[in-house]
């Protein structure tokens, strides 16, 4: 489904992002990324639908090769969902909007049809009560749900969540990781930069750890958290787990 | 010295008054509409990521910007006729009124857009929209909203730039005051009785923008 292949990235000429990424994410599967900030998560998962551009090696999604000369950025955007650390909904439609406004204008999809996809989605994040609310209306929690949403209702066969709950009160955190998880559950297929390291546990099929724009150690969550092998893990694992 | 004003004198110019009062009121609201198009068009062109066409923008707005409207208007006014093109006096005033102002209301717009963060943009993109859906439905919604008190702004400064066309000889508010200092040596009245005109237009305009203000603060989500 995603297949990284010796990707290199640089901002400018100077800053080495992201360093010979490989990485194979097939379908159905949940890839949790962590590390340090800094450490090319973010970019990581922005590249897989082209929000970032990269200048060497090999990407494909969902059968796009994202290094050809004009990939059909739109095409693959409307399968491949996303996540963002600060919801960005638009503040001036609500909730229900948010949800519609791709698939109506993008899928071209009838307004009812679309609302009533809408209506379904919402109540299944727990929002049934919330549609005609504006984004300033609601809970930070409430908003990164609608956000999920949103990215839902367009039926994508990928998602992608940078950071969903970092910018949560604690307290919000586990409504979005319910949702989260229960879609994980379905089988959707899921890159999550994350460190909240109990949804790894719960619902990752794979642990990637990145350090300085290089994958430094990849495995399942339970030898992962068990048994790193890395210095440079145990390192970060020891100052994420143990407060 | 306004204490012994002579009203008697302008109330005799009532009629020409009105009408200068009139023709201003027209030609600023022509001009502004003139002005609004051009500026978004403007606007759309000097954010373009096509460079000649951003250019095109941009060479606009600056050659505007950096001369006097009074040059502008006479450059219209000399030149239009040289290169064929005659136009009422009227028209050629609306004209420049919207050709100056729209380079003002073109950098109005960008900043609105400017002013929205990039994660609206990343939201849009990421769901698939395309450039113009991504304006239209999510980027101009939101730039409007901070833009419309700069530009009543903008549009009292117009109001005010009008009283320029009178030295294309059209009869406005500036031009009937003119017209008392010269036909009774009154310069006094004259002025006084333009200055009334141009008051009362700031204030439609100004509660124009109070009324706005509250609806914004009645609506803001």
């Amino acid at each position: 489904m995603i297949e990284f292949q010796g990707l290199n990235k640089w901002f400018g000429s100077a800053l080495h992002v992201l360093r010979d990424i490989d990485l194979h994410v097939s379908k159905g599967e949940v890839v949790v990324v962590c590390g340090p900030s800094g450490s090319g998560k973010s970019t990581l998962i922005r590249c897989v639908n082209g929000l970032e551009p990269f200048q060497s090696g090999r990407l494909v999604v969902d059968g796009v090769d994202l290094g050809s000369k004009s990939p059909p950025l739109r095409k693959l955007r409307m399968e491949v969902g996303f996540v963002f650390q600060q919801f960005n909904l638009y503040p001036h439609k609500t909730a229900l909007e948010n949800v519609t406004l791709a698939p109506i204008h993008v899928r071209g999809l009838p307004k009812a049809e679309a609302e009533a996809r809408g209506r379904e989605i919402l109540a299944k994040v727990g929002l049934a009560d919330r549609m005609q609310n504006y984004p300033g209306q609601l809970s930070g929690g409430q908003q990164q749900r609608v956000a999920i949403a949103r990215s839902l209702c367009m039926q994508p066969r990928v998602m992608l969540f940078d950071e969903p709950t970092s910018a949560l009160d604690p307290e919000m955190i586990n409504e979005v990781l319910d949702v989260m998880v229960s879609l994980a559950k379905e089988g959707m297929t899921m890159i999550v930069v994350t460190h909240e390291m109990g949804f790894a546990r719960k619902v990752a099929d794979r642990v990637v750890f990145m350090d300085r724009g290089a994958i430094i150690e990849s495995g399942k969550p339970e030898n992962f958290f068990k048994n790193p092998q890395n210095e440079r893990t145990r390192d970060f694992l020891s100052k994420i787990l143990h407060h | 010295m306004l204490g012994n004003l002579n009203i008697r004198v302008i109330s005799e110019y009532l009629p020409d008054l009105w009408e200068g009062f009139l023709n201003t009121l027209m030609l600023s609201a022509a001009g502004f509409t003139g002005a609004f198009i051009i500026g978004i068009i403007a606007c759309g062109l000097s954010i373009q990521p096509v460079r000649w066409l951003r250019g095109v923008g941009v060479a606009y707005i600056d050659l505007i910007r950096s001369t006097p409207l009074l040059a502008q208007l006479y450059f219209l006014y000399f030149g239009l006729p040289r290169l064929g093109v005659l136009l009422p006096e009227f028209t050629i005033g609306i004209i420049a009124l919207a050709l100056n102002s729209g380079a003002y209301i073109a950098e109005i717009i960008r900043s609105g857009i400017l002013s929205i963060p990039r994660g609206q943009f990343e939201a849009a993109l990421s769901s698939g929209f395309t450039y113009v859906q991504r304006m239209r439905l999510i980027v101009l919604p939101q730039a409007i909203r901070p833009t419309i008190s700069p530009l009543i702004g903008q549009a009292i400064v117009l109001v005010k730039d009008s009283s320029l066309l009178s030295l294309i000889s059209v009869v406005e508010l500036t031009r009937v005051g003119q017209k008392i200092a010269l036909d009774r040596f009154m310069p006094v009245e004259g002025l006084v009785a333009t200055a009334v005109g141009f008051l009362v237009i700031y204030y439609l305009l100004k509660a124009l923008a109070a009324s706005w203000s509250h609806f914004n603060r009645t609506n803001s989500q």
